[in-house]
Parts: C-alpha cells; structure tokens; sequence
C-alpha cells in the first residue's frame, strides 16, 4: 500500500532549500525564474508520485531541484555569458557538491542574510522571508500578517526591485560587517515569531506557522559555528518559552485568555526545557541583549506552577535591566502592572507619572486602561471611569475594546 | 472513464504547503478506489498540448496558460453503472478549483 503521508510542511521547507541553491548558483538576478521553476518541480511530484511516494522524498526533490538548475543553466546561459560554466573556469563550483545538506544550509543562510539585508526596509524584509525562504504563498502571507494581499504583492515587488537596485550580493557578511548583520537578522526572526505569538485575531494555525518558521530559521543559524551567538541562543530560548504557552492564549471561543486564567497543564514541557538549555548556553558572556532579558522574563512565567506563584521580584529585576540595554517606556509600563499586583501603589504610581503616554504610540490605551485599574484598586471610582473613557477612545482592536468595556462596568459596578 | 478537467496547477498560484495539501487528497483518493475495488488504472498529463487538425495535419502548440481548462489525467474505474461512476467522482479533490470530472462510458462491442 502506498504511503500517502508525508512531513509536515516538508513542501515549503524543500521549497525555500531549493530556492536557496539554485539562488547561489545563478545569482539573485534570476530569483523570478528560479522560484518558478522550483513552483513546478512540485506540481511534477504529484503526478510523478501517483502511484506512491518514493522512499525518500526529499532525496526525489533535490535531484528534481539539480535536473531544473540543468534546464535553467541551458536557457539563462543561452542569454547570459554571466552565468559560470558548469565544467571549467575559476568561478564553477561543482554542481553536486552545491547539492550536499552542509551546503544547502549554507546557501539558506545566505538568503536569510539577503532577506535581511539593509538595503530593504523593515516591512519588505518580513514578507520577501516568508515567500523566499518560508515558501509562503502572497495569500498566505496576507493571511498571516493581517494584510491586503495587494499590499504583500507591492512589498514583494519592492523588495526584489531594491535588491536588484542595490547590487546586494548573495552573500553571508564577514569580519566587523558580521555582528551589525547578526543583529539586523535576529531582529527579524524577532519580530517575525511577535507577528504569530502577539496576534489575536488570527486563527491558531497560522500563528504557529509564523512561530515556527521563526523558531525554524533561528535553529539555522544555531547549526552553523560562525552565526551561533549567545543573542541567538537567547532569542531562541524566548520562542521556546513563549511558544510552549501559544495553545492556551486564546480559548475555543477566539478570545483572549489572560495569563492569569491559562490553562497551565497545558504547557509544552518539552520545549520550556529545550529553551531552558538554550538559556544556559546564551549567558556564557557577560554581554547580555535585549533578548536574554525577555527569555528570561518568560522562562519566570514558563517554570511558575500557578500565577501566584510567579516570582515577580525577578521579573522586575529583569525589566529593569532590559530597560537598560533597550530603554523603552513598555518596560515601564510592565513594571508599574507587576507593582499593581504586588500592591506597590506608590511604586506602581511613580513609574505612570514618569511615563509620556504619546511614546506609546497606537497602544497609550494601555496607559490610560493602567491608570483606571490604579484608581480602581485605590477605590477612586470617578477617575478610574474617567480613565478607562479615554483608554475606550484609543483602542482600534476589537478584542481589545471588548475587554475594555468589561472592565469599564466592574468599575462602575464598584461601590 | 473519469476524464479529469480544470486548470493546470502549474497556473493555479499554489503555494507549497496548498500542492502538499492537494497532494495528499489525491492519494487519498486514488487509496480508497484501489480499495474498495473499482480502481483499474490511470494516469496524470503533463501541460505540453498540440493538437493536429484538419486535412493538412495543421499542427498548433496550445499553452495550458491560454486554456480555460485542460485534460490533466484520467481514471479508468469498473463501476456497476453510470450512478455508481458518479458516484466514484464525488470525491475528486479539486472541485473547489472549479475542477470539473467528466464520466464517459467506454464502448463495449459484442
């Protein structure tokens, strides 16, 4: 009987290796070309595999990748004297060793880097990923970062126009450009995993495909010497602790579960200890990142048995020396929730009054939604509601509003 | 006969993890007629098209791109009757492709 199962995903992983070499081979140039031909390398696999799947499917797929780069060599050569000969010359490079796993990992690492190149901006830089490396399609990444699918398509155009531009070439940096690089990438996966873990409104699949290819390309860079970092280890930590919990922050109804309410059993074990692990790795330095003081702050919520028995002291510790390595008035904002729970009044007062709620941007309804549960817990019912009013006239999400609006009638119900 | 129609998937746009999906649907298919018995063979189409017309054998190359819908393969089922071809047919994958499968009885002589 044939086999009808294959890996999960195995598909969009093939697709972004593949790309990746025949990338490396024929240079950024012919992306359009090259992810085309790899589209349809696919397409012949259904039909090739009618009758059962071969044995090794991605071995199938790989040789279907070199048979293609075969073809391509034959019409981009035809045009292009660019292209480097397949048997001679300083610049040929033996076309089956580009094929061997190491090298395949290389090659992908090399488009993470282009992806993240400077020469693109910060928004161009998540969708160009999640097509070229992730094998996202324009409507799956639409659907993933909560965009008009006219809106990817511009930015996938932008994107490869400034590559094109720019001259970028196909390239991990080295020397003194590498760390400033390694940055710019870290910061990327960063804000990709927050698209996936972050957002409420999208369904539960789609936010663990963002997690995981987050998770999926950071572990790439962990497998090779020169891109291992202790900042990379610990972001890994961080998508490890926060994606164990990702199953209990929304309930079967799509709304947001507090973490106070998440159901804690069920937490993935297995991942809070592999970011554990990490964890361990990321601070042989005494040089720590924004992204150590964050896994660390998960890693409290991830190994506290129930809510009350999170050590807060800790936290506020960690917040304080994240703040110091990336000052931003969130990190204030934090602090002054964790004084609320711990009844620091005061404390939690001071950090509000030193904070400028226009720094906050779209989300100073958080500010204003603190003051009113400050004001509450004192027993100031007027200036709570007043609060809460103007948290209500700041808030665009509708779950968001909604849990408002709940909280704005537990205070007037308030005697 | 199940004469399978609709657009090539090499002009659908799929992504990868949608070919994996649609993959799996077709093999599942496939599955359950050998199992249940009617499967007698079939075979998938590649998208190369020319077709040979009229008294001066005309040959034109038609692109699948051009096509509203092409041949993309084909099954031969031994069904009890018609109803029960079509039957056998409510479980293509690709109906929401607007795939479309056409059931031709083929002829018996004698």
């Amino acid at each position: 009987m044939p086999q009808n199962q294959l890996v999960d995903h195995l598909f969009r992983h093939q697709y972004g290796r593949m790309v990746s070499i025949l990338t490396r081979i024929f240079g950024l140039k012919h992306l359009e070309t090259i992810e085309d031909a790899v589209q349809d390398t696919f397409i012949n696999a259904i039909k090739a595999w009618q009758n059962g799947i071969p044995d090794n499917p991605e071995a199938w797929l790989t040789q279907a990748a070199k048979n293609r780069s075969l073809d391509l060599f034959r019409k981009l050569g035809a045009e292009q004297s660019r292209i480097p000969k397949l048997d001679s010359g300083p610049s040929s490079i033996a076309l089956g060793e580009l094929f061997l796993d190491n090298e395949i990992a290389d090659s992908q690492l090399r488009m993470i880097f282009t992806a993240c190149n400077p020469a693109l901006n910060a928004q161009d830089q998540i969708a160009f990923s999640l097509k070229t490396i992730s094998g996202f399609s324009q409507k799956e990444i639409a659907a993933s970062l909560l965009l008009k699918e006219e809106t990817v398509k511009k930015r996938l155009i932008r994107a490869r126009k400034s590559i094109q531009q720019s001259g970028i070439s196909f390239e991990i940096p080295s020397g003194k450009e590498l760390p400033g690089r390694m940055n710019r990438v870290l910061e990327v996966l960063y804000l990709l995993f927050n698209e996936g873990f972050h957002s409420t409104q999208q369904a539960f699949l789609i936010r663990e495909d963002l997690c995981g290819e987050a998770i999926r390309l950071c572990k790439m860079l962990l497998e090779k010497k020169y891109t291992t970092t202790h900042s990379a280890h610990a972001l890994f930590a961080l998508m490890c602790f926060n994606t164990a919990r990702l199953k209990s922050k929304l309930n079967t109804q799509n709304e947001v579960v507090s973490l106070r309410h998440q159901d804690r059993s069920t937490w993935d074990m297995a991942l809070i200890r592999l970011g554990h692990v990490h964890m361990e790795h990321a601070v042989e330095t005494d040089r720590f990142s924004n992204y150590h003081y964050e896994a660390a702050i998960a890693a409290e919520h991830a190994t506290a048995t129930t809510y009350e028995e999170t050590n807060w002291a800790n936290i506020l510790h960690w917040y304080e020396l994240l703040d110091q390595v990336q000052p931003s008035p969130f990190n204030g904002l934090n602090r002054a929730v964790i004084y609320l729970q711990l009844k620091e009044f005061e404390k939690s007062r001071e950090l509000l009054e030193s904070i400028e709620p226009a720094q906050l941007e779209q989300r100073a309804y958080l500010y204003y939604g603190l003051w009113a549960e400050y004001y509450s817990k004192k027993g100031e019912k007027e200036k709570s509601i007043t609060a809460i009013n103007r948290a209500l006239d700041l808030v665009s999400n509708e779950a968001e509003r909604t849990y408002l609006i709940g909280r704005r009638e537990k205070y007037a119900s308030h005697i | 006969m199940l004469v399978i129609l609709g657009k090539s998937y090499a002009d659908l746009n799929l992504s990868p993890e949608e070919v994996q999906a649609r993959m799996g649907k077709w093999f599942a298919w496939t599955e359950k007629m050998k199992t249940q018995g009617v499967y007698q063979s079939g075979n998938a189409l590649t998208d190369q098209i020319k077709r040979v017309t009229g008294p001066e054998r005309t040959v034109t190359d038609r692109s699948s791109t051009e096509l509203k819908e092409l041949i993309g393969g084909y099954y031969l089922v031994k069904a009890r009757d018609f109803d029960h071809a079509v039957e056998i047919a409510a479980d293509y994958p690709d109906y929401d492709l607007n795939g479309t499968i056409e059931v031709r009885e083929i002829m018996h002589y004698g």
